[in-house]
C-alpha cells in the first residue's frame, strides 16, 4: 500500500442537494439561494455544524462568491476559499481535490466544495452572444459589425470562432466526434447508447429531471439534428439546482455521522498546448484532438492510486455529450483507443450487469446539469452504498469532470 | 462585390494585443498565421511567446488561402435567431497550406451538406461584415482533386508543413 500512501488522506463525509428542474423550472428560489441550501444540507448531512466549517470551494466562474456565502453563512473564520481555473465542468473534481490540499496541509480542516447553476436565471452555461437569453427584459440593441476590444484572453481565442458560428459546445465537439468517426469508425449508435443507458440508471432516481421520460434507441435517432453528428439527445439537460460536498480530514472524519469516504487520489490539468481544450483550439496534435484531453489526467491518477481501470467498481462520468463519455472512457483506459463506441454497445455502461457502470444517477443527461458537482455526489453514494442504481460492494468509483477542456479527476473509496 | 453569406448579427471578434494584427490582415483580405522567428514555429490563435522556443519575436506570415478540411460539423439549430434563414451552416477546421501545421476554425460555403468530407480541398473566400472586419470563409477548391494528409490519422499541430504539397 505504500504507492496508496502518496495519494489523498482526505475524506468526503457529507454531501447536500437541492431539488433539481429542468430549465427555468426553479424561479421561487435564487442562484445564490440554492448554493447556501446546498451547502447547509451537506453539512448536516455530515453531522457537522456550520460553526465547524472554516473553508469554500468551487469552479467555473462561479457567480455565489465564497466571500459573500462566508459572511451569509455565519462562518466564525474563512481560512480557505478558492476557485478552480479549469473551465467549466473540467473544475468539478479539481475543487474537491483543492479542498482536499487544503485540509490536508493543515490550511483549513473542514471544506464545503459547492456548485448551484440556475441557467434559467442567467445565460447558459458555456454559450456565447447566441445563447437563449435570460427570462426576464430583452437584451440590448444589436450590434454593429466592426471589432472591439477583448474582456479576456478567452474573449480573443474565441474570436477565432463565434464570428464562424462556433456559438457553443454542441458545435465545437461535434466536430471533435466527426473526427473522432472518421479515424475509427465511431457510429451514431453507440453514442445513442450512453444517452439509453443513462436514462433507464436515471429512472430509478427520483431526484432525476428525466426519471420519468424513457428513451429508446429508436426516439434517440429520431431526435433532430442539433450540430451533426449531435442530436438533441447527445447534449446534455439544461437545469436548474445546487448541490454540495463537505471535505474533511481522515482524523476528523473517524467521528462524524457518515461512514467516511476517502479521496483515494486525484489529478487535474492538461497535455502541453491543450490551451482551453477543443473548444477554442483545433490545432492540437489528432491524437489529442480525438481525445477526452484526460490522458495525462489518468496516467497521472492512476499512478497515484495504484489503481488502475480495472481496479474500479463503478465510474461517474462527466457527460455533456454523449460522444465525450466514450473518449473519456478511452483516456481512462477502460478501453483502448477509438475503442469507446464498440466498448458502450456491448453493454459494457449498464447497470447492474454491465462490466463497468457509469452514472448511475443519469448524469447531466438524465438527472441534472450541475457541472458534474452531482457526479462526485452520487461517486460518495456509491461507496455508503445508497445509490438508487447501487454496484453491490462498490469499494471503488472513479469520478471525472468534464472532457475537452482542461479536467481533472477523482477516486473515491475506503480507507 | 462584396458576397453576403452570415447575417450581419454574428458576434463581433474581440481583439488584443496578441490578435490585433491577425485581425488587421484580415481586414485587407491578408489570410495570415503567425510564426515564429528564431524557430519558424506556426501558432494559432496567436500568443505572445512561441511555445516551442520561447522567443517572444514573431510575423505575420501569408499564406495562400488553400487548405483542406480537418473536420467539420453541420449546424442545424439556429443559435441566433437571425441564423434561422441560414440553416444549415457548415463549421470546418481546415489545415492551413504552408501554415506549418496550424489549422482554424472556419466555414464552408457553396456545398451541399451532404458533399462535405474530411480531407477535401478548399479555397479561402473573403466576407466583409463591417469597416473594419472581414471573415475568410472557405469554398470547396475548384478543380482541385480531394483528399490530402488531413484526412490520415497522423496529422499534429507540429507535424511536417505542408509547404509546396498542394501548390
Amino acid at each position: 500500500m505504500s504507492k496508496r500512501a502518496a495519494g489523498s488522506t482526505a475524506c468526503l463525509v457529507g454531501i447536500g442537494e437541492t431539488r433539481y428542474a429542468k430549465w427555468g423550472g426553479i424561479t421561487d428560489t435564487s442562484e445564490y439561494q440554492l448554493a447556501v441550501d446546498a451547502i447547509v444540507a451537506a453539512v448536516a448531512d455530515a453531522g457537522l455544524s456550520m460553526d465547524d466549517v472554516d473553508g469554500l470551494a468551487s469552479f467555473a466562474d462561479d457567480r455565489n462568491e465564497a466571500t459573500f456565502a462566508a459572511a451569509d453563512l455565519g462562518l466564525p473564520e474563512l481560512r480557505y476559499a478558492s476557485m478552480s481555473w479549469l473551465p467549466g465542468g473540467g473544475g468539478s473534481c479539481a475543487a474537491v481535490a483543492n479542498a482536499a490540499m487544503a485540509v490536508e496541509t493543515g490550511a483549513c480542516e473542514v471544506v464545503v466544495v459547492y456548485r448551484s447553476l440556475c441557467q434559467g436565471q442567467f445565460h447558459r452555461f458555456g454559450q456565447g452572444p447566441g445563447g437563449r437569453p435570460p427570462r426576464g427584459p430583452s437584451q440590448g440593441p444589436a450590434r454593429v459589425p466592426g471589432i472591439r476590444k477583448a474582456r479576456t484572453l478567452l474573449d480573443a481565442h474565441l474570436a477565432f470562432t463565434m464570428p464562424f458560428g462556433m456559438f457553443s459546445p454542441p458545435i465545437a465537439y461535434a466536430m471533435v466526434l466527426q473526427r473522432h468517426m472518421h479515424r475509427f469508425g465511431t457510429t451514431p449508435e453507440q453514442m445513442g447508447q450512453v444517452a439509453v443507458t443513462t436514462r433507464a440508471h436515471a429512472a430509478r432516481n427520483p431526484r432525476a429531471v428525466m426519471g420519468s421520460r424513457p428513451m429508446t434507441m429508436d426516439d434517440y435517432l429520431q431526435s433532430r439534428f442539433v450540430s451533426e453528428p449531435f442530436r438533441l439527445f447527445d447534449c446534455c439537460l439544461e437545469t436548474d439546482g445546487a448541490c454540495a460536498v463537505v471535505v474533511t480530514t481522515h482524523e476528523r472524519a473517524l467521528d462524524l455521522r457518515q461512514v467516511p469516504v476517502a479521496l483515494l487520489g486525484s489529478a487535474q490539468g492538461t497535455p502541453r498546448g491543450f490551451g482551453h481544450g477543443q473548444y477554442a483550439n483545433v490545432g492540437m496534435p489528432d491524437d489529442d484532438y480525438t481525445s477526452a484531453g484526460a490522458r495525462t489526467v489518468a496516467d497521472r491518477l492512476w499512478a497515484r492510486t495504484g489503481l488502475g481501470p480495472q481496479d474500479i467498481d463503478v465510474a461517474e462520468i462527466y457527460d455533456h455529450f454523449t460522444g465525450l463519455v466514450l473518449l473519456s472512457l478511452e483516456d481512462f483506459g477502460f478501453c483502448g483507443r477509438g475503442e469507446g463506441g464498440p466498448f458502450a454497445l456491448s453493454g459494457a455502461l449498464n447497470w447492474p450487469d454491465g462490466a463497468m457502470p457509469i452514472n448511475t444517477h443519469g448524469g447531466s443527461l438524465s438527472e441534472a446539469y450541475i457541472h458534474g458537482l452531482n457526479h462526485v455526489v452520487e461517486g460518495v453514494r456509491q461507496i455508503r452504498g445508497d445509490s438508487t442504481c447501487q454496484v453491490e460492494g462498490a469499494e471503488t468509483c472513479l469520478v471525472t469532470s468534464a472532457a475537452g477542456v482542461p479536467t481533472s479527476a477523482l477516486v473515491l473509496g475506503r480507507r | 462585390m462584396n458576397m453576403r453569406w452570415f447575417p450581419d448579427e454574428m458576434p463581433v471578434p474581440g481583439v488584443n494585443a496578441e490578435t490585433n494584427g491577425w485581425w488587421e490582415a484580415a481586414a485587407r483580405h491578408r489570410l495570415v498565421v503567425q510564426r515564429c522567428t528564431a524557430c519558424d514555429q506556426t501558432r494559432h490563435p496567436p500568443g505572445p511567446i512561441c511555445p516551442r522556443c520561447r522567443s517572444t519575436a514573431s510575423q505575420w506570415s501569408d499564406l495562400p488561402g488553400t487548405g483542406s478540411v480537418f473536420t467539420y460539423t453541420v449546424v442545424r439549430q439556429a443559435f441566433i435567431p437571425s441564423l434561422a434563414d441560414h440553416l444549415p451552416y457548415i463549421v470546418i477546421a481546415v489545415e492551413l497550406d504552408q501554415g506549418g501545421g496550424a489549422r482554424m476554425v472556419s466555414n464552408l460555403i457553396d456545398i451541399d451538406p451532404f458533399d462535405v468530407s474530411i480531407g477535401m480541398r478548399v479555397d479561402v473566400v473573403w466576407e466583409d461584415m463591417g469597416p473594419q472586419l472581414a471573415v475568410p470563409r472557405f469554398r470547396p477548391a475548384t478543380g482541385a482533386a480531394s483528399g490530402s494528409a488531413t484526412g490520415s490519422t497522423t496529422g499534429s499541430a507540429t507535424g511536417t508543413d505542408a509547404k509546396g504539397a498542394h501548390a
